[in-house]
């Protein structure tokens, strides 16, 4: 339980605790999804498809016969890696899903890592779309014809671990792009070693004090509930699909540009969507292209839709660091180095951002006072689940790593790790102490009690016989200031002022539960407040349909809660001088002359000659107001702010059971746009950032490449009964440019938290477990007691 | 081994639906698939269709259940109540929808699992209207919300009781 947070500014709306605007409509179950809109009820003559996945880690397939699969009742149609319209389809990966800007295939990022072909003959994990698919009258019937597909494996020899990858001799899977299994430079990423700022082995020779840890994070998934799903229909030669991708713009690129068909010819509509967490940016398209052709080849709508298995495509990437830190005896930091191995599973797709763009921006940021600082990265090719975007991309796994070396370097100073951060990091534009980790520290220790409750690792008391407790924090410069969205180009925002002075606000974005819908709603009504008019006056377009919408604005980057709301604050201003034109001449004065506010128009010269906006609109022809307005985001470097997570946390040891106990999440927004969201993002992050320091795990059977636990059941996600008291706090310390000068928080809630975890946990039992997720075997191990 | 019935006959948020065995459903057909591919009712979700997440959770005679783990066909007989069929003014639907009290966030936020989140909400507090907070946990941990809004959640529970209370008691 927290207090209110208290706003820097008293805004009529923005920053508000009230109910989401679509929480009535969802609590009804009336919110649709896409397999909603999708069903047979909708598309009474719908196919349903299936895709043949790979039952071995590493294969190509040297026959198929198709023959006992056509001759089965109710299979419509049957698309292999032999048909002309899937072989000419050209080589592709997650490049151009990030979505922030609209790209064209030769416009995507990682140009030299297109490892993916759409229905190939050659699969590199077990679970790779592979060979064909098939359309039938049912599921069941479509799950039968693939069970008679005749195919001869060429089963090859796999590798699971990215060590093991990079050894000579080690079976090398895409050797057109890495011969060796270890991705090579690439234009974003750079060079294996992609920073080198100062002089790293001078600045460790002159250090005083020095560490060296190493830490290591798994791939859990995103986990949405709403598995992916699609429908194509052709209606001549123009292709509409229904989709919960969470791009408009950006599918319909990629199926125009991969299927060769002009934009106008293809449609995409996305409603409401059951979750994101990075999914739709990971490179998981092909699934819409084979499903369109499908549709083609039989004739009528095709829907495709992920079973639970199915969904398990896509993963954090998991990541091995080895970090060196090097300080004088006073805590000044000299040197930091980060060596990482990233695994990048069977697909490279964003590795390499998560790898090299994140940390080398980490490095601007929170390190910019740091003298001597290296990166070096490898992203390695196995046979295992592709590892790319998920909530937090590649800063969650810097994290882990990043708060460890700072917590040992910390212990070893015999300093608080509190006080070693704020005399160390800051950003690039500003001095240190900086303001904001000043005050998401001050906040956090406060809340947890750190003072009271941290002790000598491993040295507080012992409750029940086997159980101590243990306190951690970690913190983390946030990365969507609106100067980290320049890639967006424009954003757009429309606004229609109907006669009877109600709004219809086109912000068009998908709405994957992150809340800036509300947001958004909020803004627009203090940009409109010299209307006079309620948040619920004001009608927001829901869905996102490429033939009619504006360019969407993508839910990545957590940023979209505030970027459309600083254009409709320019949009504003323009209905605000089209209403003042259309006063002009009715009250017989110069537009100029004109004031407006609370739904008033006045001469200002002339108080009460004036005329109200609703009456100004109902003497008009009818013709609602439109303004349309696209902007760039400012790129005025702000610098950022800080996040921060402390955990309390009781590890039984006899039994190796981490139980969290408490966890305070502290977010520096800017200005919070919208609190109850706010909260409910910094509070449901931590499902996700308890699930990775605990619990979940994918497990794979070691001997034949096997993945054993790609279900609900045994891949562990925490229910209500699995989570902690959380304490959310939402500061506003610093601020970016703009009206609003806010920044996204979403992905950044949960990007702490694990490290917390992990250093309170050694805090409680004296022995540090690095390695995620932290299962009792692990703890155990570390107390040497098994 | 029961004999399968020739004709099933589901009550759905009080009206009787009749079919045919073999002519209007297959007999592998589970619950969820059929209450929203052939009767429309969408509001119940599935997100795993193995028992594990709750998304699916409807009413069966007063009791929460997980139609993606019952076969249509074992409905026979039975009353059931899906999202449709509570009234406008379900308090349970209003304390989810109006949760925004400081400190515990909203419960729901992309919204996939609140149908099934209010209807096991909905079986406990027909059954035990006023739960304490452990009862709340205990009942409700069998449903997975990805975005995370156990708090919003819990506490939309609680102040469903108190709407019930409020009432008379009655929900």
């Amino acid at each position: 339980m927290s207090a209110p947070y208290k706003p820097r500014v008293e805004r009529k709306f923005v920053g508000g605790y009230r109910p989401r605007i679509d929480a009535a409509e969802k609590a009804h179950g009336r919110a649709t999804y896409a397999d909603d809109l999708t069903s047979r009820r909708h598309f009474p003559d719908l196919l349903h498809a299936k895709v043949l996945r790979s039952p071995y880690p590493r294969a190509r397939i040297k026959r198929l016969d198709t023959s006992k699969a056509e001759a089965l009742a109710g299979v419509k149609a049957i698309l292999t890696y032999r048909d002309p319209e899937v072989a000419c389809l050209k080589p592709t990966n997650a490049g151009w899903t990030d979505a922030v800007d609209t790209v064209n295939y030769e416009g995507m990022m990682w140009r030299n890592f297109r490892d993916r072909r759409v229905l190939g003959d050659y699969a590199c994990w077990a679970g790779d779309e592979v060979g064909v698919a098939v359309a039938a009258e049912s599921e069941q019937i479509a799950e039968q014809a693939l069970r008679l597909m005749e195919v001869e494996w060429e089963a090859l020899p796999f590798v699971l671990d990215p060590r093991e990858a990079m050894q000579p001799g080690a079976p090398v899977i895409h050797p057109e792009i890495a011969p060796h299994n270890v991705l090579p430079w690439d234009p974003v990423g750079g060079p294996d070693i992609f920073l080198d700022k100062g002089d790293v082995e001078k600045g460790l020779a002159e250090a005083e004090v020095v560490v060296a840890v190493d830490s290591s994070h798994d791939n859990p998934t995103q986990g949405a509930l709403d598995a992916w799903c699609c429908l194509a229909q052709w209606q001549g030669d123009r292709v509409t699909v229904w989709s919960n991708s969470y791009a408009g713009d950006q599918s319909r690129m990629h199926m125009s540009q991969m299927l060769e068909m002009p934009i106008h010819k293809v449609r995409f509509i996305s409603h409401y969507v059951g979750g994101q967490f990075g999914r739709g940016d990971t490179g998981d398209q092909p699934f819409f292209l084979f499903t369109a052709l499908l549709a083609k080849k039989a004739g009528r709508p095709v829907k495709f839709k992920h079973t639970r298995r199915d969904s398990f495509h896509d993963t954090r990437q998991s990541a091995l660091y080895h970090c060196e830190a090097g300080a004088r005896r006073d805590g000044t930091i000299t040197s930091m180095v980060f060596k990482s191995i990233g695994d990048t599973g069977a697909h490279a797709d964003h590795s390499m951002f998560a790898l090299k763009f994140v940390p080398a921006e980490i490095a601007e940021v929170a390190l910019a006072h740091i003298p001597h600082v290296r990166m070096e990265a490898y992203g390695v090719y196995t046979d295992r689940i592709p590892g790319c975007m998920m909530r937090g991309v590649g800063n969650s796994q810097f994290n882990f790593a990043f708060g460890l070396v700072v917590d040992a370097l910390a212990e070893k100073l015999g300093m608080d790790p509190i006080d070693l951060a704020v005399k160390n990091f800051g950003h690039e534009w500003g001095t240190v102490p900086d303001k904001s980790l000043v005050a998401v520290l001050q906040e956090g220790a406060q809340r947890i009690q750190w003072r009271e409750k941290r002790h000598a690792p491993g040295a507080g008391p012992v409750y029940e016989g086997t159980r101590k407790r243990g306190v951690g924090l970690s913190f983390h410069p946030g990365w969507h200031a609106e100067w980290q969205e320049l890639r967006r180009k424009q954003v757009q925002v429309s606004i229609t002022l109907h006669p009877d002075c109600t709004v219809t606000l086109d912000a068009p974005t998908v709405e994957t539960g992150t809340g800036s819908n509300t947001c958004n709603v909020l803004g627009c009504a203090e940009a409109l407040a010299f209307l006079g008019i309620q948040p619920e006056d004001i009608t927001w377009v829901a869905a996102v349909d490429t033939d009619t919408s504006l360019k969407d604005c993508v839910q990545t980057d957590s940023a979209v809660s505030y970027l459309q709301s600083e254009v409709m604050a320019v949009a504003a201003q323009e209905l605000r001088r089209q209403l003042l034109d259309l006063a002009a001449p009715v009250l017989e004065a110069a537009r100029e002359e004109l004031e407006i506010a609370d739904g008033w128009i006045e001469v200002q010269a002339s108080p009460g000659r004036g005329i109200s906006v609703k009456e100004l609109l109902r003497r008009g022809d009818l013709v609602p107001l439109v303004a349309r307005v696209s902007r760039r985001p400012a790129g005025q470097k702000t610098g950022v702010p800080y996040i921060a997570s402390f955990a309390e946390v009781e590890v039984d040891t006899a039994t190796g059971r981490t139980q969290v106990l408490k966890l305070v999440i502290i977010n520096d927004c800017g200005t919070v746009m919208y609190a109850s969201g706010a909260e409910a993002q910094q509070i449901g992050g931590q499902c996700m950032a308890v699930g990775e320091a605990l619990t979940e795990e994918l497990v794979y059977d070691k001997a034949t490449g096997i993945p054993l636990n790609f279900n609900f059941i045994d891949y562990k996600i925490p229910t209500m009964a699995d989570m902690p008291e959380i304490t959310p706090v939402l500061l506003e310390v610093w601020r970016g440019a703009g009206e609003y000068g806010a920044c996204g928080i979403g992905e950044g809630t949960l990007t702490c938290t694990p490290r917390a975890i992990a250093n309170a946990v050694y805090n409680a039992i004296g022995a540090r477990v690095d390695d995620l997720p932290l299962t009792p075997d692990k703890v155990l191990r570390a107390l040497g007691k098994i | 081994m029961a004999t399968m019935p020739e004709r099933i006959t589901l009550r759905v948020n009080g009206e009787q639906h009749e079919f045919a065995v073999g002519r209007d459903l297959d007999p592998s057909t589970t619950l969820s698939e059929f209450l929203r591919q052939r009767l429309g009712f969408t509001g119940l979700k599935i997100g795993c269709d193995e028992g594990a997440c709750g998304a699916c959770t409807v009413i069966m005679d007063g009791k929460a259940v997980l139609s993606c783990m019952s076969l249509a066909v074992e409905a026979d007989g039975h009353d059931l109540l899906t999202i449709e069929g509570l009234p406008n003014d379900d308090p349970v639907i209003e304390a989810f929808a109006g949760q925004c009290e400081p400190g515990h966030g909203t419960a729901l936020q992309c919204g996939f699992c609140t149908p099934g989140f209010v209807m096991t909400a909905r079986a406990l507090l027909n059954a035990n209207p006023s739960p304490t907070v452990e009862e709340v946990v205990e009942a409700l941990s069998g449903n997975l919300c990805r975005c995370g809004c156990y708090a919003g959640i819990a506490q939309a529970v609680q102040h469903a009781a108190e709407k019930i209370a409020v009432r008379g008691g009655q929900l």
